[in-house]
Parts: structure tokens; C-alpha cells; sequence
């Protein structure tokens, strides 16, 4: 019983350590790409200008609306069939897009919010220093706002690398995909493979879970001691 | 001229005709769709109850458990415990081996929503003030009384928009039932998609459908916020 399922595990283990590292990959990827553009958005939209924040509102209820696996189908199957050169792109390209679109959905809110919990007398008083907009967001309430941003980034990133396992199914050969191809090598152990694939994902997901409650509840105790960055306001 | 060609051009991509000729493909999938939503919705909350008492127990042959459980289910991709529940199940209970695709699924999106809703279900009963529960019991109401009278409606209003939420998310989880070959709203649109090779016909239907669902829920949250939950409505839960 034991001999056989350590020479699965021998024979299966380095495929499926292929598939972590792409899915290692992949994640940081999406978390690069959903960060930066996250980013932007939230930024524009944490000022309340007129047209913008409407439309970006629009992208985020679009996005927060819909299943990832359908906005990996629209970008992998639908997109491409528009007959516009620049869109037909392969399944990694289109895998890797959909995840950072739907990474920057939650990435925008939080950098949106962390912006708006800034006080507005901030704002105030740089432009009444004589600061320009770009000055004041980069040296008076962006730091404010960073450690309001920074624990939340991790629950997202978790959420990312969850994600991932979807766009095994457009043929990306990550964690989930290369448990699949196991299986067909040794059906009769199915639980077993998927089992060792689950832990795997547990390695890598947990420490960041814990990583980001200490964090919330540093910047919590922080906030009870009344040492926030950001002040509350009056 | 310009306008006969964008319109050619957009028809190509989106052809309502086709769309008509699968009306009841998609039904049946909405129907399927909502049914496992539904199902796994009462079930979560359910399970998440206990989980929630579990975990508020204070007895280590409770807490430790749950807290396995959540931690389990926090970490892992919701697809793997989807196949997991799906390969796994019949072989523990070999009654399973008769049953549709669709309980299966039901059972994978209980159990991996269960601690999501165990979550807002203890931070809803924590959001009662201690001085309710105490001034109940001066008033000499007994466990159960406070439990119907007190707490419970007053948790249940802060915990509704949370609830509301997580039943969005539910709803987008079960698209995943799918790639068990469960007839759902994404199965007809790729349904449309092999027969007639329309991927913009078959998958910006379905994208449309989950929106509307979508757009109802937050509609009803923003109602239930300002009508349903009256005076009890606390607007800064603890």
C-alpha cells in the first residue's frame, strides 16, 4: 500500500512540480500585471473626476459581475474572432490577461478607498503649500495611503493564485493541468494525485494567509494605539 | 457607408438569431445554474452555522477542527475541491455513483462556501452590543428568548449585505460546474459555441446573463440596506 503510492508519488512528483513552478509564474505575473493596472485605475478613480470614475465604477461592476472562467472564455474564443489583428493572441497571452483584468478589479478598489480615507484637509494643505496634484498624491497621500493598501494586496494575491487553476482548462500546463495528465497515468489514484496537488497549493497560499492576517492586525493594533499614518478626521 | 460596415462588422461578432435559435438551452441552464446557487446558498449557511458555533465553542475538540477546515478550504482552488468532491465522493460513498452531476457540485460549492458564510455569520452575532444581550436578561428573557428576540434579528440585519455578497460570489462560483459536465448557463453557451462555432454569441450571452443576476443582487442589497433591515440596521457594526 505504502510502496505503491511512493512510487506514484516519485513518478508524478516532477511533472507536478513543473506545473507549480508555472503556476508560480503565471501568479506573479497576473500580480504584476493586476497590480499596475489596478493601480492607475484606482488612483484616477480615488479623486472623484466626472467622467472617469463613472467609467471605471462601469468596468469594475462589469468585471465583479461576471465568472472568471467567462472572462477567460471572452478573452481566449471571442476577442481573437473579432478579425482585429492585435487580438489574436494565444492562450498564454489570453490567460495571462484575463487574470490581470480580473486582478485589477479588486486592486482598484482597495487603492481607490485607501485614496478616499485619506482626510481631505491633506489634500488642503499641500495645495495650500502650493503642491501640484501629481506632487501631492506622490509625497503627501499616497505613503498615507500605502499601509492601508499593503495588507489588503495579499488577500488578492491569494484569491489570484486560486484563479489560476482555471486556465488549466484553455491548455495552460500549470499546477492543476499537470495533476490532470498525472491522473490519466495512474487513474485508480485519483484522490491521491489530487490530494498532493491540493497540498501543494496549500504550501504556497497558507504562509501568504497568515502572512496577511499579521499584517491586518499589526495595522489594526496600530490604528487602536492611535499611531496610523493616517489621522482621522476632525 | 461607414455605419453599414460597423453594423456588418458587429453582427459578425454578436448575431441575435442564433441567440433565439438556443432560448431553451439557455433556460435550462439558467434553471440549473439557479438551482445549484440556490441549494448551496441554504446549505452554506447551514453548515456555516455550525462552523461558526464550532468555532466560538471555546472547546479545543471544536474549535481545532473547524479551524483545520477553514484554514483547508481558504488555501486551495476552488476547481480542485469541485474535482476532488466530483472523483472523491463516489468512491467514499458509493451511493454517489447514481447521483446527477448537479448534487455533486452542490455539495463541493456547501462545503467551500460554508466557512466564507461561517466568517459573517460570527462577525454578524459579535456585531450584537454585549449591553443587549445583558439588558435582555435583566428584563429576565431566557437563552432562547434573547437568541430569537435580540441577537439574531439584529445579526441577521448586519450581516445581510455581506450575505448578499457572498451569494454573488456563489453565484459566479457555480459557472465552475461546467467541467463537471453540469448543464449550467456557461455549458449552453458552449453548447451554441461547438455546434455553430459563434464563441461572441455563445460566451457575451452567458457574460450578459451573470451580469443581469448580477445587477439584481446588488439592486436588492441596496434595498435591503436602506428598507429591510429598519431600525435595526446598525450603520457601524463592531
Amino acid at each position: 500500500m505504502i510502496e505503491h503510492y511512493s512510487e506514484v508519488l516519485r513518478s508524478v512528483l516532477p511533472f507536478l512540480l513543473t506545473g507549480f513552478v508555472e503556476t508560480l509564474r503565471i501568479s506573479l505575473l497576473g500580480v504584476a500585471g493586476g497590480s499596475v493596472l489596478g493601480f492607475l485605475l484606482g488612483v484616477v478613480r480615488g479623486q472623484n473626476f466626472r467622467y472617469a470614475t463613472t467609467l471605471i465604477g462601469g468596468y469594475l461592476h462589469l468585471l465583479r459581475g461576471t465568472p472568471f472562467l467567462v472572462q477567460l472564455y471572452v478573452i481566449y474564443f471571442v476577442l481573437p474572432g473579432t478579425g482585429i489583428p492585435w487580438l489574436m493572441w494565444d492562450s498564454m497571452t489570453a490567460s495571462l490577461l484575463s487574470l490581470s483584468i480580473y486582478t485589477s478589479s479588486y486592486v482598484t478598489e482597495i487603492v481607490s478607498g485607501a485614496i478616499r480615507a485619506v482626510p481631505r484637509g491633506q489634500w488642503e494643505g499641500a495645495f495650500a503649500l502650493g503642491m501640484r496634484r501629481v506632487q501631492t498624491l506622490r509625497h503627501i497621500i499616497l505613503p498615507q495611503a500605502a499601509a492601508l493598501i499593503l495588507p489588503s494586496l495579499g488577500g488578492v494575491y491569494v484569491n489570484l493564485i486560486k484563479a489560476t487553476s482555471i486556465v488549466s482548462v484553455v491548455g495552460i500546463s500549470e499546477l492543476t493541468r499537470e495533476g490532470e495528465n498525472a491522473i490519466l497515468r495512474y487513474p485508480g489514484d485519483i484522490l491521491f494525485i489530487y490530494g498532493v496537488v491540493a497540498l501543494i497549493y496549500f504550501c504556497y497560499c497558507f504562509p501568504v494567509l497568515k502572512f496577511v492576517d499579521w499584517l491586518e492586525s499589526r495595522s489594526r493594533q496600530n490604528v487602536s494605539r492611535g499611531r496610523a499614518t493616517a489621522e482621522p478626521s476632525p | 457607408m461607414l455605419l453599414d460596415f460597423l453594423a456588418d462588422w458587429l453582427v459578425g461578432i454578436y448575431n441575435f438569431r442564433i441567440v433565439a435559435h438556443y432560448l431553451d438551452e439557455f433556460a435550462r441552464g439558467l434553471a440549473n445554474t439557479l438551482a445549484a446557487a440556490g441549494a448551496s446558498l441554504i446549505l452554506s449557511v447551514a453548515l456555516g452555522t455550525l462552523v461558526a458555533g464550532a468555532r466560538l465553542s471555546g472547546t479545543r475538540f471544536l474549535t481545532w477542527p473547524a479551524e483545520a477546515y477553514v484554514q483547508a478550504i481558504r488555501s486551495t482552488p476552488l476547481l480542485l475541491q469541485i474535482y476532488i468532491v466530483y472523483f472523491g465522493l463516489p468512491l467514499l460513498f458509493p451511493a454517489a455513483l447514481r447521483w446527477p452531476e448537479l448534487w455533486l457540485g452542490i455539495v463541493a460549492l456547501t462545503i467551500h462556501t460554508a466557512p466564507y458564510m461561517a466568517e459573517i455569520i460570527r462577525s454578524g452575532i459579535q456585531s450584537v452590543e454585549r449591553g443587549q444581550i445583558e439588558g435582555a436578561m435583566a428584563v429576565g428573557m431566557t437563552f432562547l428568548q434573547r437568541a430569537r428576540h435580540v441577537v439574531l434579528p439584529q445579526a441577521f440585519a448586519n450581516t445581510l449585505p455581506a450575505l448578499l455578497g457572498q451569494t454573488a460570489i456563489l453565484v459566479k462560483d457555480t459557472s465552475l460546474l461546467s467541467l463537471i459536465t453540469v448543464f449550467d448557463v456557461v455549458a449552453a453557451g458552449m453548447l451554441l459555441n461547438s455546434e455553430r462555432i459563434r464563441p461572441g454569441e455563445g460566451f457575451l450571452t452567458v457574460a450578459a446573463i451573470y451580469l443581469t443576476i448580477y445587477l439584481i443582487l446588488l439592486v436588492l442589497s441596496q434595498r435591503v440596506q436602506r428598507t429591510l433591515a429598519g431600525k435595526a440596521w446598525n450603520r457601524n457594526p463592531a
